[in-house]
């Protein structure tokens, strides 16, 4: 296991020249070139703020950074998930000359998503403080593990899903389409305890949705100035922790195999 | 020093069959065990025994399709045995497939540098080589070119000018010597002369029998995945060409 891990270490110029790569690729040949990262989510907000502030009446002082918030967040999931499914057969050039750990693979996905999502996360941050400022400075220092959590889960995923997509070519779209379900069962446009009646059985669907847990765990630091819930936390780890073993698990038994696959 | 054994190695490869609907062919097949099989195994390696030590030069030759290229990247690495055990002791350096496997929106300085760390150089190490590697690819101004606009004669040159710049003790070699044009082909020649005298052991494959009986001092004989024959070069390619002249003949008759 230390082994595995070591031996990805060792090859950390090779994945991190393939982020970087990956991102210089993105922004080839536009104007703004990064820029455009931190315009979409702003944009997006921008939109979401003017037709759902009519809507549910919402102030935008606390609408703003509760949606820029979430849909960075779920940008960042979602990348990591449908580009993890993507990430072996990206990397099969290189698969099929030297080995090295499979998981490479998926981080390098992981650490280009994580980028953009750091971006945008950078903006959440002026907007909360500009607009109400930080309730409570350490509650936002409680972020950093927070998001340690979050990149732990996130290349779970990213394996979990890379390892699926190859065995089966149909998982990529079973994913996609679950994916496009998760985001209407995760707080990320709005806040379902403020939309939807207290007796509603939806609710629990959004209190044992892990995505929520996690936005919560962001959320709650950063824009309440309050800690997350335990239990938020603990469904968090929880989750994190079980993505980890089928990760783990799926390597073990695919890691040799998987060159046949491809 | 053994370097290299391969005790009984099998290689079974499951093929998929061309076409869609695996997911559900797979739950039609898991449920009911009654619809086609998706998929068919291909026994491209059967029994193998082998042992490569220290000053060995090991030549494989056999028809298409006879294992040559499958039997490579197993010892590589890059295949693991489906049965049977293989062990490698030392550092590994192979040179197939080479023209692959570059990343087509960077250019060449880059490409060179992904490449060195993938074969384990670091920032440094590979500042020492870039430059000599730059020079004997020749590929000059065209390094900063992206790969995307490389014809694949240039792709060849940079690559096997990345692949032949370490020193690995284990060389793996399958017929890299139809590299480029004339005159890089007699470049890459020299340099592989100088690579696989510096190896401890050379495995390599080739259909230019001239060059492999030179090069070798054991010739391995692949048929059907199978041993045909192994032992020292002259006999077994002496066997090998009688053998595929009886083919011709056959043909011809």
């Amino acid at each position: 296991m230390t082994g595995y891990f070591s031996d990805i270490w060792r090859l950390r110029y090779f994945w991190l020249a393939l982020v970087r790569n990956d991102l210089r690729r993105r922004y080839r040949g536009t104007i703004i070139g990064i820029g455009w990262s931190l315009l979409q989510p702003i944009a997006m907000t921008a939109v979401l703020c003017l037709i759902f502030g009519q809507i549910f009446h919402q102030n935008l002082r606390e609408f703003a950074p509760y949606l820029l918030t979430g849909l960075t967040f779920w940008a960042f999931i979602t990348a990591a998930v449908m580009q993890g499914c993507q990430s072996f057969f990206q990397g099969e050039s290189y698969i099929r000359q030297h080995p090295a750990p499979l998981a490479i693979y998926p981080l390098r996905v992981v650490l280009g998503a994580g980028f953009h999502f750091l971006l945008g996360f950078a903006i959440a941050l002026v907007f909360v403080w500009f607009l109400n400022g930080f309730g409570h400075l350490l509650a936002v220092l409680y972020l950093v593990p927070t998001f340690a959590l979050l990149f732990v889960l996130s290349w779970s995923l990213a394996v979990c899903m890379g390892v699926a997509n190859v065995v089966f070519q149909d998982s990529q779209h079973l994913i996609g389409i679950f994916m496009q379900m998760s985001f209407y069962l995760t707080p990320i446009m709005y806040d379902p305890h403020k939309v939807l009646d207290p007796s509603s059985r939806l609710l629990a669907l959004f209190k044992y949705n892990p995505f929520a847990t996690l936005l919560e765990m962001i959320r709650k630091p950063l824009l309440d100035g309050e800690l997350p819930s335990l239990w938020a936390l603990g469904a968090s780890s929880a989750f994190t922790l079980l993505a980890l073993c089928v990760a783990a698990l799926a390597l073990r038994c695919f890691e040799k195999r998987m060159i046949f696959y491809l | 020093m053994t370097l290299i054994k391969l005790e009984d190695v099998g290689l079974k490869f499951r093929v998929r069959r061309a076409g869609k609907a695996q997911l559900k062919d797979f739950l039609l097949h898991g449920l009911f065990r009654r619809s086609k099989q998706t998929s068919f195994e291909v026994q491209a390696l059967e029994h193998i025994d082998l042992e490569v030590g220290e000053g060995d030069r090991l030549g494989i030759i056999g028809h298409n399709g006879a294992g040559k290229s499958t039997l490579l990247k197993l010892l590589a690495g890059v295949y693991p045995p489906t049965s049977g055990r293989r062990k490698v002791v030392g550092q590994i350096g192979a040179l197939f497939d080479i023209a692959l496997g570059f990343e087509v929106d960077a250019n060449g300085w880059e490409n060179i540098m992904y490449r060195g760390y993938l074969q384990g150089e670091t920032p440094r190490s590979i500042r020492e080589k870039i430059a000599s590697i730059a020079e004997f690819s020749e590929l000059g101004n065209f390094l900063n070119m992206p790969v995307r606009y490389y014809s694949s004669g240039m792709k060849v040159r940079l690559a096997f000018s990345i692949a032949t710049s370490i020193a690995p003790d284990i060389l793996i070699v399958d017929e890299i010597l139809s590299a480029g044009d004339m005159a890089f082909q007699k470049k890459a020649r020299e340099r592989m002369k100088t690579l696989m005298s510096s190896a401890l052991a050379v495995v390599v494959v080739s259909h230019d029998m001239k060059s492999l009986a030179l090069m070798c001092d054991r010739v391995l004989w692949l048929d059907h995945g199978k041993t045909r024959m192994i032992g020292p070069a002259e006999e077994v390619i002496e066997a090998y060409t009688k053998q595929s002249d009886k083919g011709e003949k056959r043909q011809a008759a």
